[in-house]
């Protein structure tokens, strides 16, 4: 009760304010190793905010613990609205995941997949639908095993998306995937947030998180060492004086490359 | 849904289904071929000794000088029973009166075993002509009267497919769980099961649900195959066959969700899951009675789950037994039930940690 009291102080716990995500001195230890050190950030409707840091820097502890999956030892998070401390399976149901390994059962085609997953969420869903969106109609009745990596990748998105989230979370939607196959990636997530979602998007990739994100916050030792939209971020670091070694030309070998090559999806 | 979800791919998979079958039955066809049990190539012969004077012990030594016969002596009572059993090919009863005058034999052969009990009542007609020469010199003052007793007459075959029922319900819940959760959490199928506001005990449900059909499929493919192909005598109740099959498939899928839960890969999980089932496999009575095995042996794996489970599917299918019958079994079925989901509780765990 406690904490419903000081966060209703606080104006927490609403989306009054256009906040989707609400996180204050979010804590996390594992024995010695503090994870998540006291972090705290908002993320607005509609926005794409990027998480980013090298390797351990708690990025994905803070994404499980927004999406329920882990336990949080001190702070409060509010996704839309609910208080995910007190309710983690609420949120299960207003919120898509996206998870790095994009496996299912094998037995099961791509619109039984989805059937099954709307069963979870005790829902109905256009399998079919959410299929021609994410451009896999064609594969409909082919299993997961048999689709490329890109292909693998909207297929989770599509799985993601059958209970309608408001907010959509990604992790490294696009590691290993093809220059092409990782521009139609971004064009999807394009078209999810102008459907009016939410996406919390975790990458390795700078040049993702610049083409994409509104805003991002970047983490290292569980602590966020910034938070900005990119060009503020690249503004300011370009003020404090910061040139490369090397001149920039205002192209590089990845445009090369598609200019070769062509934006069309390479697909079996 | 989720159940029906999981039995379809469950049963899409086609090499585990086909495994989960394929052994058992490849195990009851070798065995059943070679047939163990019929080995004895000796007749089977009781004598109820009625009169204990000269004459009839004359005629029982006699018979026990015959080599092809194996000799019983004992009561009416028992030897009758035994004959049911399927024991004894031929009880010849010698009544008080022998030695006294013209006397009838009366022999009961086991109908069931054609083969045999005629073997038992030629070597029979044959001995009692020429004992009563030997006794009395005239006109024969000894006759055999012959009665057909019908008889349960067990084979090989109707010990080992109950076993083999036995045997495929623990390696489906065994191994039919340690793989594929294991896998899954390797593959991150738990994480994103997880995600979603999917209800643990919805997902236990279902994977149980299609473990335990597979179960019941099985006793029903072991059965016909064990009926038409072996001529297994099934002489119980499917229904009965079914319920210990599904409570005794628990324990064993409980045990493989333990091993699933404590092991982090397939490479660990398959050998622990062999280590569990492969002394069960041969301490439990499933291919060879444990009466075979030394004494000490037999106290300690009349403890074992998969003895509980194949001895009541044996009483079920074999005696007819109702589960009132096989109570203690059951008892014990249970109670290795009980353990198993404790320790299952105990270790089971959602992710590769």
């Amino acid at each position: 009760m406690d904490v419903v009291t000081r966060a209703d102080e606080a104006g927490l716990g609403t989306t009054a304010q256009g906040f989707a995500i609400i996180v204050e001195g979010l804590r996390k230890r594992y024995g010695s190793l503090v994870a998540v050190d006291g972090i705290s950030f908002r993320v607005k409707e509609r926005e794409i905010f990027g998480l980013l840091g090298p390797n351990g820097a708690g990025k994905t502890t803070t994404v499980e613990i927004l999406e329920g999956l882990r336990n949080a030892d001190e702070g409060q998070v509010f996704v839309s609205g609910i208080d995910v401390r007190k309710d983690p399976q609420k949120v299960k149901s207003v919120i898509g995941v996206q998870l790095q390994s994009s496996a299912f059962f094998d037995g099961l085609n791509l619109l039984e997949l989805l059937d099954m997953f709307a069963a979870l969420y005790g829902r109905p869903v256009d399998a079919m639908g959410l299929l021609k969106k994410v451009d896999l109609a064609e594969k409909a009745r082919s299993t997961v095993s048999k689709l490329s990596g890109g292909q693998k990748q909207r297929f989770s998105i599509a799985t993601a998306l059958v209970n309608e989230p408001q907010i959509l979370f990604l992790d490294e939607p696009t590691t290993g995937l093809d220059p092409q196959a990782r521009r139609n990636l971004w064009e999807l997530a394009d078209s999810i947030r102008a459907e009016g979602r939410t996406i919390v998007l975790t990458t390795h990739y700078m040049d993702e998180a610049e083409t994409l994100c509104d805003r991002v916050a970047i983490m290292d030792h569980g602590k966020i060492l910034a938070m900005e939209p990119p060009d503020t971020l690249i503004q300011r670091l370009l003020d404090k004086g910061f040139h490369r070694e090397r001149m920039e030309r205002s192209a590089n070998l990845e445009d090369v490359f598609l200019d070769m090559t062509g934006h069309g999806l390479r697909e079996s | 849904m989720l159940t029906w979800s999981s039995l379809k791919a469950y049963f899409r998979n086609r090499g585990a289904i086909f495994f989960s079958l394929l052994v058992p039955l490849m195990i009851m066809g070798i065995f059943g071929l070679i047939n163990f049990g019929n080995s004895t190539p000796s007749v089977n012969i009781g004598v109820v000794d009625q009169a204990h004077n000269q004459v009839s012990g004359r005629i029982i030594s006699s018979l026990q000088g015959i080599k092809a016969v194996k000799l019983h002596t004992g009561a009416l009572d028992s030897e009758r029973h035994e004959l049911q059993q399927g024991n004894r090919d031929l009880v010849a009863v010698l009544p008080a009166s022998i030695g006294q005058g013209s006397t009838a034999i009366t022999a009961y052969y086991n109908q069931g075993n054609p083969q045999n009990s005629q073997v038992a009542i030629a070597i029979m007609n044959q001995f009692v002509d020429r004992a009563s020469f030997a006794f009395a010199g005239i006109s024969p003052s000894l006759t055999l009267d012959t009665r057909p007793v019908q008889s349960r007459n067990l084979t090989y075959v109707d010990f080992l497919v109950p076993g083999m029922i036995a045997l495929s319900i623990m390696q489906t819940g065994l191994f039919g769980v340690v793989f594929t959760f294991v896998q899954w959490k390797q593959r991150g199928i738990m994480r994103r099961l997880m995600a979603t506001p999917m209800r643990v005990s919805d997902f236990f449900f279902s994977q149980l649900a299609t473990r335990l059909t597979t179960v019941a499929l099985q006793i029903f493919v072991l059965l016909a195959v064990g009926l038409f192909i072996f001529h297994f005598h099934f002489a119980g109740n499917l229904l009965y066959l079914l319920i210990v099959g599904i409570i005794g498939g628990g324990i064993f899928l409980a045990m493989g969700l333990a091993i699933s839960g404590a092991s982090k890969s397939e490479e660990t999980a398959a050998p622990i899951a062999n280590l569990v089932s492969l002394p069960l496999m041969f301490l439990s009575g499933i291919f060879f009675s444990r009466s075979n095995m030394p004494e000490w042996l037999q106290t300690i794996t009349q403890y074992s789950p998969l003895t509980y489970v194949s001895d009541a599917l044996r009483s079920i299918s074999i005696d007819g037994a109702s589960l009132w019958a096989i109570r203690t079994d059951l008892l014990g079925i249970f109670i290795w039930l009980a353990i198993a989901v404790v320790i299952a509780t105990r270790l089971f765990k959602w992710e590769v940690v």
